[in-house]
């Protein structure tokens, strides 16, 4: 998930899509891709409801380029949306804005945690352990590992 | 779990008087990824009370895995019967198979490949007959992935979280394993693992108690007694942790078996070997210090050095 758009060359058709705000983060990107007259199509996203915007995307040929641009804190749902239609990750540009959450998997009960960005430590909400949040990763649980912040 | 065996079969993992991070695999003299040991009884029952009690920590699968577990199942009763022929056997008809084993009295009928003709997953089923933690790892995309794993002793790591990631995430943690490139050396090293030419390696860390399971969910309680350490109780309390690692190519589905087998010795029992209490003491003094922290150590290494101080002591003086 980044907060800027970085144009990738070379796909067979490119899918610009964002509410509007999102869709001004995007304005970079359109404009590349006009400049090199490829296929695109502009979908805004007005409600920031995923259906008709699932069913356009799988409509869509092999191939196919998104980039999304919503808020942080709607990302990783409409993200989920994705994958399950099938677009990997490398079919994907998710960009954020606006306040992000952060996930944190308790490394004791396994449950994720919304954290703010700028927290390094919270409590579990499941079993009120202290948590320290650490840079490890999972992308399966889409949540950085939290650890035992004290013994 | 305290070692009860022949000090003589520890699996004492260092060779010179430093240590570094390294890919210290060697080829296997014995191609057999399980052992049975004298404590086999004991830990079965711990591990079937963990798979019980905690089965989302201590087992995870993806779908896709599970031919591959089905290549686990054949390999490891075919070394067990072949290691262990007076504690284990198997009855073969085309594809209904009968697993006989002695140790636990038990026997366990099913059709290889057929999932609903056993209870649970397939690499569930085995992890119930071995000591070993199995950890299998799928190669695709010019990478390695987690896809299933039953893991009951870590070394303090979540199977839960790590489910599903590439190896190079997965040892995300460990410091310096990135910047000196061992992580993409040892990745290269395992995607060019042979079927037939199996590997192992020993890993090492130091813990106080003598706790087996020792898994990332539980640290807030064993990870206490790491405060508790003092120059007088460290012999008794602090333990090293081997852990033999063992590493198969699958060739059916071109995964990895790792099979990780836990050994304890607390540094009393170590001590008891005057070149591995000398060793271990030199080791222990050159160590970096991202080492000792990422190993545990930090919280009472001065106490340690001096226990091992007064054996050595001990020691020249006799």
């Amino acid at each position: 998930m980044k907060n800027k758009a970085v144009f990738i060359n070379g796909k067979r058709k490119y899918i610009f899509c964002g509410d509007e705000q999102g869709l001004k983060l995007l304005s970079n990107v359109l404009e590349k891709g006009k400049e090199e007259g490829l296929t695109y199509d502009r979908y805004l996203l007005s409600d920031l409801k995923m259906t008709l915007l699932q069913d356009f995307l799988k409509s869509q040929k092999m191939g196919t380029f998104v980039y999304l641009a919503i808020p942080f804190l709607v990302l990783q749902q409409f993200r989920k949306a994705l994958e399950d239609i099938g677009y990997l990750e490398e079919d994907v540009q998710y960009i954020g804005y606006g306040e992000r959450k952060i996930p944190v998997f308790c490394c004791r009960c396994h449950e994720i945690n919304m954290s703010n960005q700028e927290q390094n430590r919270l409590f579990c909400n499941r079993c009120s352990l202290e948590l320290e949040v650490s840079d490890h990763y999972s992308a399966m649980h889409n949540a950085f590992l939290g650890y035992v912040a004290k013994l | 779990m305290k070692w009860t065996g022949d000090l003589a079969h520890f699996p004492y993992p260092f060779k010179d008087s430093t240590y570094r991070y390294s890919n210290n695999s060697i080829p296997m003299k014995q191609p057999f990824c399980i052992e049975v040991t004298p404590s086999y009884k004991k830990e079965m029952l711990l591990k079937r009370k963990l798979l019980s009690d905690h089965p989302e920590r201590c087992y995870q699968s993806l779908p896709h895995s599970i031919t591959g577990q089905w290549e686990i199942v054949e390999l490891l009763i075919d070394h067990l019967i072949s290691q262990y022929p007076q504690h284990f056997s198997v009855e073969k008809e085309n594809n209904s198979w009968i697993f006989f084993n002695k140790i636990l009295d038990e026997k366990v009928e099913f059709i290889f490949g057929d999932e609903n003709s056993l209870s649970c997953e397939p690499l569930f089923f085995i992890s119930h007959h071995v000591q070993e933690d199995l950890i299998y790892m799928r190669q695709r995309d010019d990478d390695l992935y987690l896809d299933a794993g039953q893991l009951c002793f870590p070394a303090n790591w979540s199977l839960a979280f790590n489910i599903g990631m590439k190896f190079k995430n997965i040892h995300h943690p460990i410091p310096g394993f990135k910047e000196e490139g061992l992580d993409q050396r040892i990745l290269q090293f395992l995607m060019r693992l042979e079927a037939g030419t199996p590997w192992e390696r020993l890993n090492w860390s130091l813990m106080a108690g003598d706790r087996l399971d020792t898994s990332l969910e539980t640290f807030d309680q064993w990870g206490k007694l790491r405060k508790h350490v003092t120059r007088e109780n460290a012999g008794e309390l602090v333990h090293i942790r081997v852990e033999v690692q063992k590493l198969f190519r699958l060739p059916r589905t071109n995964s990895i078996l790792f099979s990780i087998h836990t050994h304890l010795l607390s540094l009393e029992q170590l001590s008891t070997n005057r070149e591995w209490l000398q060793q271990f003491y030199e080791i222990l003094s050159e160590l970096h210090a991202h080492i000792v922290e990422y190993k545990g150590i930090s919280h009472y290494k001065a106490s340690l050095m001096h226990y091992l101080e007064e054996q050595l002591e001990r020691v020249k003086a006799t």
